[in-house]
């Protein structure tokens, strides 16, 4: 079942990539071109999305957008688990006081909303790539240190690490040769989970018009500009972006927990007789 | 934090949980142990009660000093942050006329302004007057801060008030009936539809809410308190407020639905209620009398853990809808830099997520008397 | 406490005392998701007589408590069963398998860990009450509560609060509420120490004294064999039984080799220990496996059948000649 979910959500995402990745490079319209006397136009054979405000198709903006998103999405969960692996490993492995902080810290991260930790972030630094993926994964990267430092904790007590450290292995060493490759793939999961929780945020704060410039836009500023040309009755300008966004929001959601149904091993269930 | 169930309860929503962020439900836990259980001899009843009072009392006491510093660093970090960001705050308060002021009159305005100062002299400066009563002047609305905070926190408190009430009784009535009759049609109906919502942001429901119901069908209005800057009327305010309201109750129907669900889902099966139906009791009093309790107290639990969500949600629907209150003033205050009223909203909301949370676990412990006080 | 004898009253043989329960050739099989199947009773017959003490005894996983669950009605769901279990009450005999109400009424449960079987949220009393309520007895809490030997303020405590030896004794007061013809035990006296266990089956000797028809399904064979609670006994393995009979008669004389090592095995009669472990009931052969754990046993090793020698009874191969057993 798990599987099957696993096979529909990755064939939609890897429509959605498709066309991210062949529609500017086929259709020859440049979305970075404008002409304001093709604004907003609904849409037709020409502009199969239609036009925005400033005259540029839809079509291939959008695709823009899907690259923009997912590839600003892939690298602040690829920060958070770097963060969280580093923090969880550090916690599970030296274990005392250094894990205690990191739990509360954790806890303390968790408290807070983080939009609004995000919003204060970029706010600060509006209009870097750099701000954006921090704002993002340092509130994220909780979920991952807890993972990996349960998993740490329960690899510490295996015969290896004491064999490792028997035969002459520093601690640091033990740590980052045979701890860390083993958290390989709980922090790849954690990845792809990571991925929705992504898209959403940077999604909501370029709405906001916290995010990249207009010339690289993600799904999110693209919304933001839809915003305004709504009330001059633009309904495509709104309609095919949202709408690529939820699917592409919801597949990725979708294709994480069937990876990580698939991946987990099922936990047998206890009869009393 | 206090620990409800041992071992459940993980993750408060049903997968795939695409909501942000998923606070760590606060799980394991072993009822409250050894010193709690009434010995063979007449147990008095009084004492197992005033010392769950008081373990309450001690996790209260407890959490406030955690809430302290946390404050202290969130607060610390914004005015450090805010030193070291690109921004020249004289572009806000010049204005239009920061282009035409001297390099030479700007270094005075700076000095005057005691813009050159450390972070932490500033910081200091704000902590001070914070205590003394005096919150500053916000740029952004050109009015004290207090004035801000007083005039907008009202109709926040409208906003989110309403749509929590009406999430919660939604969740309440269609996750209980999912959770009992876990596997039917409407439970899988309702699950489905629960996990596509909670994957999208709430700009989007709020984008779509206009675009269907106000611009198209032009039923609702669009935005603000009433029609076009006029004095809000009662019957005004509550023809603006329909569609924010349920927009922000849609936006956090999902997680709290869920969460019910599991709760429920998890009761059903454990061992109580075999013992119930064993007894003979008929199977409305099953569900209303015994499951419904014993899963309110972790719903109540996933409710304080994940109150940031409802804070976003109040956020991100003020802001699309031109809702006049403090959380659409956060994205203002953020957008212009206003570190006044940016300050003292963002540590205010930090405060009263936390103290939430805290209010809601004392609520769980009192609920269930198995909960550990450990938090 | 009374160690029966032949001569007492209330111990007739069960053919002359009306059935309370009857489970008639029970057979219960669970599937599980990966396509295995769990035999949890096979063929099982069984009268409990009212006014006595029906022990059934086996090693832990044997499939005994699926039985309570079985008369309660409350098998796991996706269970599949064959067989009738009958509840006599003063009204006539009702099939447990119907529908028709009869939990707490006509059978009543004492589960395994009590204070898990009550609702945390709620004190002892409320729920008491609301039993009482339901059914529409008369009685009291607080009465109920003197009768199994709980002072009365103890039901105001949560069941987290409860001992061991209170939760199970509110447990009991439970199922006494609408005086049922049936009382089923399961393992009640599984966590208790030695003195409790002790009152918990008096409190049950009690119960079947006043009339009611008591199943107690355990595998404290010690216990039983010490306080002398049991009338009859039946002993089961891997989802069969393979003896019964009144209680006496099998512990001093056991004509099954399982029984014999099961007494065997209790520290008062040498402490010699079964060999091996007891089988998982999953997937099972059709036939009786207990020749598996003792290869040179006469009993088992091929289609086998229960045979009824007056009020006793024991499993052998159906194609062997009928030995001597007296």
């Amino acid at each position: 079942m798990a599987r099957r979910h696993l096979v529909v959500a990755g064939s939609v995402l890897a429509v959605v990539v498709l066309y991210a990745v062949l529609v500017p490079l086929l259709a020859g319209v440049d979305d970075r071109v404008t002409d304001f006397a093709q604004a907003r136009q609904a849409p037709s054979a020409e502009h199969l999305f239609g036009t925005d405000s400033a005259g540029r198709d839809l079509f291939v903006r959008i695709a823009s957008g899907i690259r923009t998103s997912l590839l600003v999405a892939l690298l602040c969960a690829l920060l958070a688990t770097v963060i969280g692996v580093v923090v969880g490993v550090a916690a599970g492995f030296w274990g005392g006081w250094p894990d205690r902080l990191v739990m509360r810290t954790t806890d303390a991260v968790n408290a807070l909303p983080h939009l609004l930790l995000g919003i204060v972030i970029v706010a600060m630094f509006r209009g870097s790539l750099l701000a954006i993926v921090l704002s993002i994964a340092l509130t994220h990267w909780t979920q991952v240190a807890r993972i990996v430092r349960s998993e740490i904790l329960s690899l510490r007590q295996r015969p290896f690490v004491d064999a490792a450290v028997l035969a002459g292995a520093s601690r640091r060493q033990v740590a980052v040769r045979h701890l860390v490759p083993a958290t390989a793939p709980q922090a790849l999961i954690a990845v792809v989970l990571l991925l929705p929780h992504a898209v959403w945020h940077e999604s909501t704060l370029s709405f906001l018009g916290f995010g990249l410039p207009p010339h690289e836009p993600s799904l999110g500023t693209l919304l933001e500009e839809a915003r305004s040309s709504l009330l001059l009755g633009g309904w495509w300008t709104l309609v095919f972006p949202a709408a690529v966004l939820v699917v592409v929001t919801l597949a990725v959601a979708f294709a994480g927990q069937a990876l990580r149904k698939v991946v987990t091993p099922p936990q047998p269930s206890e009869l009393r007789l | 934090m206090t620990t409800v169930r041992d071992g459940r309860g993980k993750r408060p929503a049903a997968e795939p949980g695409t909501g942000p962020a998923d606070g760590p439900a606060r799980t394991s836990a072993r009822p409250d142990a050894a010193s709690r259980t009434a010995g063979d001899d007449a147990p008095s009843v009084r004492d197992l009660r005033r010392g769950r009072h008081r373990d309450v009392w001690g996790m209260v006491r407890r959490r406030l000093l955690f809430i302290v510093p946390v404050t202290g660093l969130v607060s610390a970090g914004l005015f450090a942050a805010a030193k070291y960001s690109p921004f020249d705050p004289l572009v806000g308060y010049l204005g239009t006329r920061y282009m035409t002021t001297t390099e030479a009159d700007k270094a005075i305005i700076s000095e005057q302004l005691g813009l050159d100062q450390p972070w932490y002299a500033t910081y200091w400066g704000w902590l001070q007057d914070l205590f003394g009563g005096d919150l500053g002047r916000s740029r952004s609305f050109s009015q004290p801060v207090a004035q801000v905070i007083a005039e907008r926190l009202p109709w926040t408190l409208l906003l989110a008030g309403a749509g929590l009430a009406l999430a919660v009784v939604v969740a309440l009535l269609l996750g209980i009936t999912a959770g009992v009759r876990s596997g039917g049609l409407v439970d899988r109906a309702v699950t489905a539809v629960c996990v596509v919502v909670q994957g999208l942001p709430p700009f989007v429901l709020s984008l779509a809410a206009i675009a269907v119901f106000a611009l198209t069908l032009g039923w609702l209005p669009a935005a603000g308190l009433s029609d076009g800057g006029s004095d809000p009327t009662a019957g005004g305010v509550l023809r603006h407020m329909l569609l924010p309201v349920v927009v922000l109750a849609i936006s956090q129907v999902p997680w709290l639905l869920l969460a019910v669900r599991e709760s429920v889902v998890t009761s059903k099966g454990e061992d109580f209620v075999a013992g119930a139906v064993s007894r003979g009791i008929p199977t409305g009093i099953v569900t209303r009398r015994h499951i419904v309790p014993t899963s309110l107290a972790p719903f109540v639990n996933i409710v304080g853990v994940r109150l940031p969500e409802l804070v976003v949600g109040a956020v991100l629907v003020e802001e699309v809808f031109s809702w006049p209150g403090v959380a659409g003033a956060i994205v203002t205050s953020a957008r212009d830099l206003d570190m006044a009223l940016l300050a003292f909203l963002t540590i205010g909301t930090t405060v009263v997520v936390m103290v939430g949370s805290l209010l809601a676990d004392v609520v769980v412990a009192l609920m269930d008397p198995r909960v550990s006080t450990d938090g | 406490m009374n160690p029966s004898n032949p001569s007492n009253p209330s111990n007739p043989s069960s053919s002359l005392h009306p059935a309370g329960l009857r489970v008639e050739n029970l057979t219960v099989r669970l599937p599980l998701a990966n396509g295995s199947v769990v035999h949890a009773a096979s063929e099982v017959s069984l009268a409990v007589p009212r006014g006595a003490v029906t022990a059934l005894v086996g090693e832990s996983g044997c499939g005994k408590s699926i039985l309570a669950s079985a008369v309660m009605d409350q098998l796991p769901a996706g269970a599949r069963r064959s067989g009738t279990i009958t509840v006599t009450t003063p009204q006539g005999p009702i099939d447990v398998f119907s529908g028709a109400p009869f939990r707490g009424r006509h059978a009543a449960l004492v589960p395994q860990s009590a204070a898990t079987h009550l609702t945390p949220v709620r004190t002892a009393r409320a729920q008491l009450d609301e039993t009482i309520t339901s059914l529409g007895s008369t009685r009291t809490s607080d009465e109920l509560a003197v009768r199994v030997g709980l002072v009365p303020a103890a039901l105001d405590c949560y069941p987290h609060e409860l001992s061991g030896g209170m939760a199970q004794r509110v447990a009991v007061a439970g199922a006494l509420v609408g005086d049922p013809s049936v009382i089923v035990a399961d393992e009640p006296t599984a966590s208790l120490d030695r003195a409790l266990t002790d009152r918990i089956l008096a409190l049950l000797r009690e119960c079947a004294d006043d009339g009611a028809a008591v199943l107690l399904i355990t595998h404290d064979l010690a216990s039983l064999v010490r306080t002398g609670v049991a009338d009859h006994v039946a002993v089961m393995y891997a989802s069969r039984l393979m003896e019964t009979g009144p209680a006496v008669e099998v512990f001093d004389d056991p004509w099954h080799d399982y029984t014999r090592d099961l007494l065997g095995a209790l520290p008062a009669r040498g402490m010699h220990p079964l060999p091996g472990l007891p089988p998982q009931l999953t997937d099972l052969p059709d036939d009786c496996v207990y020749h598996l754990r003792r290869p040179e046993t006469r009993q088992s090793g091929g289609p086998t059948v229960l045979v009824q020698v007056g009020e006793r009874s024991y499993r052998t191969l159906r194609d062997a000649p009928r030995e001597e057993v007296a």
